[in-house]
């Protein structure tokens, strides 16, 4: 789970704040019950406001992941804001590690593994005594995705960020975030600036952002295409990143408001996955050997966003779209609508989700290397998150409102359900011993959220 | 839908947000609608984060809405 930080906040915190101050009245007068979820005291003073989520994920035979998030937020109605979230993921379960199936029983080491020994190793305690493990292997059956069926991981991140007027129509918000995992240390930090025009109707926003990345994988960083069973590792590696982002929303009439983004980034550094490796195959079809996947050590990105709000008395709708690039060749279409249905007393509502995504591969993804390019390969990556693929999201939230029953303004229970799925395209034409393998399994997988705020 | 037609789609949303003038907008009297919860582009805040690091995990594409930047080692 991550909280990014966000440019945007302050543009939209602009256009709510100024909602909420020169609306409310109106808003009462025609049975809108919400201004924006600002709490106030009779005695006027702001309270802090909490917003958490238990979410559940669970992917079909892979991973599930337990990610509980908390995040308290003050309002003081004039434009100053503050906000701590914090993020604890847990995850468990199978990681695919990029090879393929094969029909043959393939054996591979977890990432502590130094070899592919099976034997059992014995090591000698400070005390003296001898003890024996069993080898850090696992053995893939004939036909199966090869997963890692010990993945672990636990994530802790904490972010902030703290948004101050800096004139009547110009606010300024910085931002800082430090994830960290047992192999991955993130530290991130923001700034940007919006203005108002137009009566408040335009807000233009620009913001940066920098972020310093260590990776510490298990076992060390594999020196990048080397042969998987030498166990080749250099310790461990860094990447960097910076972004700005470039934004204009625009209020069109009374009930439609539109936002556009223009961003780029530029990540440098130890850029692969450390964990992924590629299966080298003769021109039959037989897998030969592993590579470790090398992927450049730069990528650049550039992303156009749009998004449309528009709302009726009990309903709204806000439709999204994202075109993006990158140097490595992969563009991506995303296309999202949300809708949002209100009960006859505005205490409740329905959300149906739908989000349609596709991707091409970056120009280096290859599901496997033949054996006889193996040896001047430039780039190369198994990873199935770099392939050609379609991504359809199906959604369902529920939530009712507890302002009443807390005496609270902004107070929800909610409850979501959302469904993934990944369809591969563009696939390679099986060689003859990988035949009747599903060489692109694709991915399916279910989110179950729960949701409080108070 | 094709790339193309989502460019297109961008290009003239991106067209009509450049023509923002005074004949867009609205007063300040007229923003109820506006306030409401749902109006709010940042309105779920906990929904987009996690949604989001489900998609930067599994997919090459982040960001847009704000910035792409990573804080997990899951991709």
């Amino acid at each position: 789970m991550q909280l990014k930080p966000r440019p945007t906040v302050i543009r939209r915190g602009l256009i709510a704040a100024s909602c909420v101050l020169l609306g409310s009245s109106g808003a009462r007068g025609q049975e809108v019950v919400q201004t924006g979820g600002d709490a106030e005291t009779d005695g006027g003073q702001i309270d802090w406001l909490l917003d958490s989520a238990l979410a559940y994920y669970h992917e079909n035979g892979r991973i599930q992941a337990i990610e509980p998030v908390v995040s308290i937020r003050k309002d003081d109605g004039a434009g100053e804001l503050v906000n701590f979230n914090l993020t604890y993921d847990s995850l468990s379960g199978s990681s695919p590690n990029g090879a393929l199936p094969s029909n043959k029983p393939q054996t591979f080491a977890s990432p502590s593994g130094k070899s592919l020994n099976a034997a059992p190793h014995t090591y000698t305690t400070a005390s003296g005594q001898t003890s024996v493990v069993s080898a850090p292997i696992y053995t893939t059956s004939p036909g199966q995705l090869p997963v890692d069926p010990k993945y672990h991981d636990q994530r802790l991140a904490v972010g902030g960020s703290w948004q101050i007027p800096w004139s009547r129509l110009t606010n300024a918000s910085f931002g800082g975030k430090v994830s960290y995992e047992h192999d991955f240390l993130s530290l991130a930090a923001n700034a940007s600036i919006a203005h108002d025009f137009n009566q408040k109707n335009t807000t233009l926003s620009f913001g940066i952002n920098d972020e310093t990345d260590a990776v510490r994988p298990i076992g060390g960083a594999p020196v990048p295409a080397s042969d998987y069973a030498l166990f080749e590792k250099s310790g461990n590696k860094s990447k960097n990143g910076a972004g700005m982002l470039l934004g204009l929303t625009q209020v069109m009439n009374r009930r439609w408001l539109s936002e556009l983004n223009l961003s780029v980034d530029r990540f440098t550094g130890y850029l692969n996955d450390p964990y992924k490796i590629i299966s080298v195959i003769d021109s039959g079809g037989n897998t030969t050997g592993y590579l470790y996947e090398k992927r450049p050590d730069a990528r650049t990105r550039k992303s156009v966003y749009l998004e449309n709000r528009v709302a009726w008395n009990r309903a709204s709708a806000a439709l999204s779209l994202r075109y993006m690039t990158d140097d490595w060749q992969i563009h991506s279409d995303t296309a999202q609508l949300r809708v949002r249905w209100w009960t006859a007393g505005h205490d409740q509502y329905w959300e149906p989700t739908v989000r349609w995504y596709r991707q091409t591969a970056a120009d280096f993804y290859t599901p496997w290397i033949s054996s006889a390019a193996s040896s001047y390969l430039t780039y190369a990556s198994a990873d199935a998150r770099l392939g050609a693929f379609n991504a359809l999201t199906y959604g369902l939230k529920y939530a009712f409102k507890l302002n009443d029953a807390l005496d609270q303004p902004g107070s929800e229970f909610s409850v979501r359900l959302e469904y993934y799925q990944q369809t591969f395209f563009n696939k390679l034409p099986a060689p003859a011993a990988l035949q009747g393998l599903d060489l692109y399994p694709g991915l399916r997988a279910i989110l179950l959220q729960v949701g409080f705020s108070y | 839908m094709n790339h193309r037609r989502l460019r297109r789609l961008l290009i003239v949303g991106s067209a009509l947000l450049a023509c923002a003038c005074s004949s867009l907008g609205v007063k300040p009297w007229q923003r109820d609608i506006l306030a409401r919860e749902d109006m709010q582009l940042d309105s779920e805040p906990l929904d987009n984060a996690i949604d989001d690091h489900l998609y930067f995990s599994k997919e090459a594409s982040s960001g847009g809405r704000s910035f792409a930047g990573g804080g997990c080692g899951c991709n």
